[in-house]
């Protein structure tokens, strides 16, 4: 559906984007998600036709497009701040993208029905200035696919909105990407935006692309260290990989058992980074020696209650801060002499 | 209709004075200077306007609004209209290249700027030494192509003198729209020119607008373009005042109230169309 091959953009000598290449099939909702700066809106704007790539092309439905203007592409994008026309009324707003696309069939119903969709039908002679922040992003939504465009590129199109309002109109992007089944491409810097949204994410890094999967792939195996630290919470040993006799990371004078599961190959004495998740990590009252691999005493510093379970800190002896989950019945205090201890088949190796 | 506002510099606010005594002091140099040098001189000019003598009351009115004097108004009228309008044309062109296509933009801005430096008076010297006999333009083309003491030469002068004052606002109006709307308008499917048409000018039509009415009003007010670039049959009221002071001054008054109740009228008529107050808002 879409395809973008060796995409590269140089800014004078900076390089924002360095030879990226993925694709997306047809009804997929994927999402590039990554800090800001690290190439994701550039790519967009490129795959819209916005900004010329350094070198690299992009294909829609199999058609290479590099060389289109954008408004010959048929896309449909959503800003990050709406971009509504403001001289125009909502309804003139929507009947721009078909008035210029010369859409086949009947524009009024067109724009009555994706007005209903976004539930924005009584607000058609509205001027966008009149809207909530809300509202503006629905007209934005509906503007971009009421010409039924061949993708949708969202630009993180919730920027600036409320927590709450964020999470609504998550779901409500994507069930209406469902109901249309549109190809769609999200760009986003907030992690629990892309993992719950997407059926693919493509996670980018200083230019690069790092890794793509589904949102479990990416969060439970994830392929280099930076996808490992940005996507989710978690605690990093470092050291050597010692064989002998099941694959043990020597992290300083700790050892860590690891099970690699064929996944992950690395020779003897490679410096290996593992990671745990602290939900993974199970927390225990009084140190106890109990002869379990994976077992650290340590002391909590820092208890933060979060409602249904409280995050600790937790520094164990060579000063390593450990951050797992409690039970907030676990009635645990500051200064409290703990255990952790954690299964080697949820630590995560890179 | 909205057009929205023209971004001009922002007037520090009076809240900034600590002290109220010196706000109030400040606004009476302000208030006293426009009292003195404002409305006692129209104060004035209306009174001398007025015929105490024999005959009716208005009789200098009726001169001033008959046949020769009446004309000139209608020329003044027109001819700023016509520079107006091609300075609008010029500005809007180079406004646009200056905003979206130069490279660099404060620099191109520095020679729209540059010109304001030199006094009219040598810029209107400058146009006319161009078309002179012994000018370039004669020397290459062996024609001046009428230009020079005549209705052209007149337009041509206003126009070079006040296009800065219309590319200002415009390119103002420009760089404040937000790039986005033109890339949506793009994505959306709008070709360049549709994109120019349907989006960049109707949001630059507060500049339009404000650059419309400054240099109508410099224009209807110039005296230097029709008596340096002009002929005989060029003169505008700026110079039918100038002159008729010389033997009439309740004449010249008469001719003046006249030519700034016409300015306003017509400033009236655009104001019913385009609302100036809300383009100028910030003012």
């Amino acid at each position: 559906m879409l395809e973008v091959k060796n995409l590269t953009k140089y800014y004078g000598d900076l390089l924002a984007v360095d030879d990226v290449s993925f694709r997306i099939e047809e009804g997929e909702f994927a999402t590039l998600l990554g800090p800001s700066g690290c190439g994701k809106s550039t790519t967009l704007h490129a795959i819209a036709g916005l900004i010329d790539a350094s070198s690299g092309s992009v294909h829609l439905r199999g058609k290479d497009v590099s060389d289109v203007a954008p408004y010959e592409r048929n896309i449909g994008l959503v800003f990050q701040h709406s971009a509504l026309f403001p001289h125009m009324t909502v309804e003139e707003n929507l009947r721009y993208g078909l008035k210029m696309q010369n859409f086949d069939g009947d524009h009024d119903d067109q724009v009555q029905k994706y007005l209903e969709m976004v539930q924005m039908a009584d607000h058609a002679d509205h001027k966008p200035d009149e809207l909530s922040g809300g509202q503006q992003r629905r007209i934005s939504f509906a503007r971009a696919l009421v010409y039924e465009p061949d993708i949708l590129l969202l630009d993180e199109p919730l920027t600036g909105l409320d927590r709450v309002l964020r999470e609504d109109m998550r779901n409500e992007i994507r069930s209406i990407q469902q109901e249309v089944d549109v190809t769609t491409l999200h760009v986003t810097h907030d992690q629990s935006e892309a993992l719950s949204m997407s059926d693919r994410v493509i996670v980018m890094n200083d230019g690069r692309k790092e890794q793509v999967g589904h949102p479990t792939e990416l969060y439970e195996r994830p392929e280099t260290e930076f996808v490992a630290e940005f996507l989710g919470q978690s605690t990093k040993f470092q050291g050597e990989l010692v064989d002998s006799p099941s694959p043990i990371v020597q992290a300083g004078s700790r050892e860590i058992h690891v099970k690699t599961n064929g996944r992950f190959d690395p020779a003897d004495g490679e410096e290996v980074s593992t990671y745990i998740r602290p939900e993974e990590i199970t927390v225990y009252r009084s140190p106890q020696a109990n002869g379990d691999v994976n077992t650290f005493t340590g002391t909590v510093r820092d208890i933060e209650y979060l409602g249904h379970r409280a995050e600790l800190e937790i520094e164990l002896g060579d000063g390593t801060v450990v951050t797992a989950f409690s039970q907030t019945s676990d009635e645990l205090d500051i200064d409290d002499e703990v255990a952790v201890q954690f299964d080697p088949e949820k630590v995560i190796c890179v | 209709m909205n057009l929205g506002t023209v971004r001009l510099p922002e007037m520090p606010s009076l809240s900034m004075l600590r002290d109220r005594s010196t706000a109030k002091l400040l606004m009476a140099i302000g208030l006293g200077w426009l009292t003195i040098f404002f409305i006692v001189p129209v104060v004035v000019l209306l009174f001398e306007s007025l015929n105490f003598g024999e005959g009716s009351l208005l009789e200098n009115y009726s001169t001033a609004l008959s046949g020769t004097y009446l004309r000139t108004l209608g020329r003044t009228m027109a001819y700023a209209f016509i520079t107006t309008i091609v300075c609008l044309v010029l500005a809007y062109w180079i406004a646009y290249y200056i905003a979206f296509k130069a490279k660099r933009q404060m620099l191109m801005l520095g020679f729209v700027l540059l010109p304001l430096w030199v006094a009219i008076i040598i810029r209107y010297f400058g146009v006319s030494l161009f078309f002179l006999p012994t000018g370039p333009v004669q020397q290459t083309f062996g024609t001046d192509f009428g230009v020079l003491f005549s209705t052209t030469g007149v337009i041509v002068g206003l126009t070079s003198a006040l296009l800065p004052f219309a590319i200002l606002p415009i390119y103002n109006s420009l760089q404040s729209i937000d790039e986005e709307l033109i890339n949506a308008s793009q994505v959306l499917g709008a070709r360049p020119m549709s994109t120019l048409r349907t989006v960049i000018f109707p949001l630059s039509l507060s500049g339009v607008i404000a650059s419309a009415l400054f240099v109508y009003i410099l224009a209807a007010g110039s005296f230097l373009a029709p008596a340096i670039l002009g002929g005989p049959g060029d003169f505008m009221m700026a110079n039918v005042i100038e002159q008729s002071f010389s033997y009439s001054i309740p004449l010249a008054a008469a001719l003046s109230v006249v030519f700034t109740v016409a300015l306003l009228i017509l400033i009236g008529i655009f104001n019913h169309y385009a609302n100036i107050s809300e383009v100028l808002g910030d003012l």
